[in-house]
């Protein structure tokens, strides 16, 4: 199985006729994705791709179930966007959108929360169950080369380095289960730490594997998690931007929530906090395999 | 985006909010005629993007027009907190009663609140000492501080009796501006009361969202290239950030360090990894940058690339991208090889490792085949790889150079 997304969820695209929206959705379609339907107001009655149109994700659902939506509208629209997603009762969203206003990011965290609805991202690639579905750009044109289906569960705040760990699990024979880019933005919908207790929670999971950053809290609610003696299943991190703590804090060298406000927020904080609390912390990707593997997780 | 003090007190007191009367003044003469028309004692405050400028001497009394210009010709052209003083603000100086702090940030989950009853240029040392004077409260994002919510907080503070009112309404008011305005950050400290228990907005500072500019014009007419930009940018940097901010979309930056291995990433995860793993392997990055997605103006990235080339210090090139991004190879080798060309550079002796797969890898490879210096990894390796050849090249130019 899989978190999340599997082959039977019913998607919907909100800012389909837009073009990021439009190559994905061809990719989606071709990897067996069930697109059921889009939205753009004033498009209604259309089509793109074979998959109809509506003005309203009210009218959408009407005709359509669905369980899913992915967000492709700009950085302004985003907060409207997600409102009319959660008042038609779409339980799952994912956020596309970088540069989304702090207030408006802070709106929808809450909102989403409040009604109970799933929000991955914002400033995310995707979520992808390999051999299942997809929803966003994650996995380009080819997925195949890069996510094999199996058993390992993957939460990377970086959405390029998803596309890594994939490839260093692939070369070791190891496949995966659901591979989710969170997104890189100090507030995000879902934190890692929901993602680590859905993986436990997921059947066809053995292992889960993150991908950390500086800045945010989310690695040490993890530590928090795992110490709670909630996870059975064994986790492996590897967490970048040691390099950073050689320079002044409040400098960002990359996400714009990759930066050290204090001590807390480094890669060294976040490596000792995982490992006190039984977390395999590395600094190399390919040895992620091998550290499974002492757990017996192997291919 | 960091607004001027004279800027953020004009938009407050456009909005009625109780700001003390007071003008910019870009020479001493200026200020000379602006504290004429104030009359009474003034005060001379340096117009950087900084706080805590009292410390740091940029802020200076004056009791008449002519030891106001002579304080403007003495602040103007200094570096206070970093920033080169461009200009002044002379302001009608309140005599004050007792000084209040709020403040309101944005950027977290939440955003939230800070008040103190005790304000004025010791509120860090009250942050760090004294926290139990300092009331925190969280912000709904959803909805507006109520009076009542914000008398509730300032009693929490310690203040009651006959201000209570007037503070709980102000500090709603704030709270308002702060959402409408998509402030991350609005300071006001001291608030004021003068001898008559008039509240007065005396220190004001005020930073806008740049992601929410498209949506308040006046701020977006206000954008002041370089205003973000610290006296200690170079001028690759300053270059950079000024194509970041005057062409549209994406995001560009340049961060210059003291290595000598360039840096060419996208700017998320995989340049951090690569960053670390440089130097894991006893390599030194001359540089960090983030470049935007090749479906953007092709300027940013070539500013970026012209910046990281032109650094004296910097001996070779690492281009490492995520294997299957969108972007195009084939963009970014192009952009590269342009910008070589323009500035005439010889990579004979500049060994440049690119490791980036993906759609347009095939002429992106065509388009340096044969060139001198490059070195595309081949499909399949992994970032580590590509690192662990740049530095090895990287010492061996070096060792080559000094033999």
């Amino acid at each position: 199985m899989s978190i999340l997304v599997t082959r039977s969820t019913r998607i919907l695209i909100q800012g389909i006729t837009g073009g990021q929206a439009r190559s994905d959705l061809k990719r989606s379609l071709d990897y067996g994705a069930k697109v059921v339907a889009g939205v753009t107001p004033g498009r209604g009655g259309e089509s793109v791709l074979g998959v109809p149109i509506y003005d309203t994700v009210g009218r959408a659902v009407a005709d359509h179930p669905v369980d899913a939506s992915a967000i492709y509208v700009p950085p302004l629209m985003a907060k409207s966007a997600v409102l009319e997603a959660i008042d038609a009762g779409i339980g799952l969203l994912l956020l596309t959108a970088e540069f989304i206003p702090v207030h408006d990011i802070s709106y929808i965290a809450a909102a989403t929360r409040e009604a109970g609805v799933r929000l991955i991202g914002a400033n995310t690639n995707g979520i992808i169950s390999p051999g299942q579905s997809r929803l966003g750009g994650i996995g380009g044109a080819d997925p195949d080369e890069i996510y094999s289906p199996g058993r390992i569960g993957v939460c990377s705040r970086s959405g390029g380095m998803s596309a890594e760990i994939a490839l260093a699990l692939k070369a070791a024979g190891l496949g995966i289960s659901t591979c989710v880019s969170m997104g890189g933005d100090a507030v995000t919908g879902l934190g890692m730490a929901e993602y680590v207790e859905l993986f436990e929670q997921d059947p066809d999971t053995d292992a889960i594997v993150l991908i950390g950053e500086p800045g945010t809290r989310n690695e040490h609610d993890v530590a928090r998690l795992v110490r709670s003696g909630r996870i059975g299943k064994p986790i492996a991190a590897m967490i970048s931007g040691l390099f950073q703590e050689r320079y002044p804090k409040g400098v960002s060298f990359g996400h714009a929530a990759a930066m050290i406000a204090d001590d807390n927020d480094t890669a060294t904080a976040k490596r000792r906090a995982l490992a006190e609390a039984g977390v395999m912390v590395t600094s190399l990707l390919e040895e992620i395999p091998s550290l499974l593997a002492e757990r017996g997780i192997a291919a | 985006m960091r607004v001027l003090e004279d800027m953020a007190k004009g938009w407050l007191r456009d909005r009625g909010f109780p700001v003390p009367p007071g003008t910019a003044a870009a020479s001493p003469a200026e200020a000379r005629d602006v504290a004429g028309r104030l009359g009474g004692k003034l005060v001379v405050k340096a117009l950087v993007p900084a706080g805590r400028r009292g410390k740091a001497g940029g802020v200076v009394t004056a009791k008449s027009p002519e030891a106001c210009a002579e304080s403007a010709g003495g602040l103007i052209g200094r570096t206070i907190a970093d920033h080169q003083v461009a200009r002044v603000y002379v302001e009608k100086k309140i005599d004050i009663a007792e000084e209040f702090y709020v403040g309101f940030f944005a950027g977290g989950e939440r955003p939230h609140l800070l008040l103190s009853r005790f304000g004025g240029v010791e509120i860090e040392g009250t942050f760090e000492n004294r926290p139990d004077d300092v009331v925190r409260s969280e912000l709904d994002p959803r909805k507006d501080l109520t009076e009542w919510e914000a008398r509730e907080l300032w009693l929490q503070a310690g203040v009651g009796g006959p201000l209570l009112r007037e503070l709980g309404e102000l500090t709603a008011r704030l709270a308002a501006a702060f959402r409408n305005g998509d402030m991350v950050l609005l300071e006001i400290n001291p608030l004021a009361t003068d001898p008559e228990g008039r509240l007065n907005l005396v220190g004001a500072m005020m930073e806008i969202d740049g992601q929410a500019l498209e949506r308040q014009p006046e701020w977006k007419a206000l954008e002041d290239p370089g205003a973000g930009a610290t006296a200690t940018a170079n001028e690759r940097e300053l270059q950079v950030d000024e194509i970041d901010r005057t062409v549209p979309g994406g995001e560009c930056r340049y961060i210059e360090l003291d290595g000598d291995i360039g840096l060419l990433v996208g700017g998320g995860g995989a340049g951090l990894y690569q960053h670390d793993l440089i130097v894991a392997a006893g390599g030194h990055p001359a540089n960090h940058c983030v470049t935007p997605p090749t479906g953007s103006d092709s300027r940013k990235l070539k500013a970026v690339i012209k910046a990281i080339l032109g650094n004296p210090k910097t001996r070779s090139l690492l281009v490492g991208f995520n294997f299957a991004q969108m972007a195009r190879a084939d963009i970014r080798v192009q952009s590269l090889v342009e910008v070589i060309d323009e500035m005439g550079l010889d990579t004979a002796n500049f060994p440049i490792v690119i490791r980036m797969f993906g759609a347009g890898e095939a002429e992106a490879r065509a388009l340096v085949d044969g060139r001198p210096g490059f070195h595309y990894m081949a499909r399949g390796t992994t970032l580590s790889d590509a690192v662990q050849r740049i530095v090895t090249l990287t010492n061996e130019t070096t060792e080559g150079a000094a033999s």
